[in-house]
């Protein structure tokens, strides 16, 4: 796939996506670009990678080891100046399981401002299936000038009080679960009580589109025209809306928030990233099944 | 459960053991003749398996298997588990007593990271399947 076959596939904003082929050719152009991978599979950066990619966890490097939260200014600032990366550096990420952590981690270097930001459109899969250069070397950085920013949770987080608002407003919800979890019936791992919630369901109102339906077989996202017959034509949902996405814990739902601000170009999309571990353990919480 | 030779490994050899594990997974598929079939994780993070369970009759383990699907930690872990349990001659109560932390230690903890759940899937699973199989799967005649 090249750049013009992304072009064709109608997106508000194509320039979010790059190809593989585009990552190829910039594979040394480490001064304007830097490429991270960023995995469900945490092993898979070790077995190999594409050459001069950083590795982003979700887990070690996003989240606040302590409070649930993603991390500070100050450790976003560091983990910048580690990678390599200023503020003026285009950061190109991709992933397994069809870029779903890869959108995870650029909907947080959102939140810090950082908006210089692509996906190398289908992933991880799509370049080892094209059988392009994987390496198990490492690479090392000059330490970068990475200023403290700000965060901004605003415009593309949606807290709490924000979801009970959009409910008292009717506004649209996008569950992106699979349906057992939206049915409620699937409430949590066995075993794994503190990773589910004591009530299944789904918040009132709120549609369901499995994330991994915006992609297509290959990994690569599905046209404009696809999209919208899946957001718009089946879900109901249109781009003046005030759109809130949610899952589990907000990871699935940054994929599709990825999808309806950047390919279908809804301004006010946000990513309830409490989700279903939050609202379904809220007493007295709203629930529909 | 005893300790693994694994531990003395460096970061890369754990890590090809894993892999190697998930590539080619021991005692993977379904029991027929199994007590207890049990399913543990979510295949929409990490990783889902089933456990399947034979008792002997005298409280003891006859026969284990299991399937699943997951990333390299998950499914890796799972067949290592699998392997040491059935290869150490383990009984019910070694397998319920077997700490998490000394599986995750001598997995790689540098591997692990913060992924312990995935790396204990198959383990809590197996725990799982043999509560449930003396809460209701020994056969009738040894309650």
């Amino acid at each position: 796939m090249t750049e013009q076959e992304i072009q064709g596939k109608g997106y508000a904003n194509p320039d979010a996506l790059v190809s593989t082929q585009w990552v190829a050719e910039h594979l040394d152009d480490t001064d304007n670009v830097r490429i991270a991978e960023s995995d469900e599979d945490v092993i898979l950066y070790d077995i190999g990678h594409v050459p001069n990619a950083v590795k982003i966890d979700w887990v070690e490097d996003l989240n606040d080891p302590l409070m649930r939260d993603y991390l500070d200014p100050e450790h976003f600032a560091n983990l910048m100046a580690e990678k390599g990366i200023t503020p003026d550096t285009t950061v190109i990420f991709y992933g397994d399981r069809n870029n779903w952590w890869a959108t995870y981690a650029l909907w947080v270097f959102r939140l810090f401002g950082h908006d210089n930001v692509k996906v190398m459109d289908g992933g991880r899969v799509k370049w080892e299936a094209e059988g392009r250069e994987m390496t198990q070397d490492v690479p090392s950085y000059p330490r970068a000038e990475y200023p403290t920013p700000e965060r901004d949770d605003a415009k593309i987080r949606a807290f709490k009080e924000d979801v009970e608002r959009h409910l008292e407003a009717s506004g649209p919800l996008v569950d992106v679960r699979s349906p057992g979890e939206y049915k409620g019936e699937l409430l949590h791992m066995p075993d794994y009580p503190q990773e589910g919630a004591l009530r299944g369901g789904h918040i009132p109102g709120a549609a369901n589109v499995p994330w991994a339906r915006a992609v297509r077989e290959d990994g690569t996202f599905k046209s404009a025209d696809e999209l919208r017959e899946i957001y718009e034509g089946e879900a109901g949902l249109s781009g003046g809306d005030d759109v809130i996405a949610y899952c589990r814990i907000g990871e699935r739902s940054s994929h599709t928030w990825f999808v309806l601000s950047y390919l279908l170009g809804y301004d006010n999309v946000r990513n309830y990233d409490g989700s279903w571990t939050e609202w379904g353990n809220l007493v007295r919480a709203p629930i529909e099944r | 459960m005893e300790p693994n030779p694994a531990v003395a490994l460096d970061r890369k050899s754990r890590i090809a053991l894993l892999v190697e594990h998930f590539e080619s997974p021991r005692h993977k598929g379904p029991l027929e003749v199994a007590d207890v079939a049990m399913p543990g994780g979510s295949p929409e993070c990490g990783g889902s398996v089933t456990v399947y369970l034979k008792g002997d009759g005298n409280g003891e383990l006859e026969a284990l298997s299991w399937t699943g699907q997951g990333d390299t930690i998950s499914m890796g872990a799972t067949s290592i588990v699998v392997e040491r349990i059935l290869n150490d001659g383990l009984s019910m109560d070694e397998v319920l007593e077997a700490d998490y932390q000394e599986l995750i230690d001598s997995l790689g903890r540098d591997i692990i990271g913060n992924r312990t759940r995935h790396a204990t899937l198959g383990l809590s699973t197996i725990k799982a399947a043999i509560r449930q199989y003396r809460r209701t799967g020994r056969p009738q005649a040894e309650l």
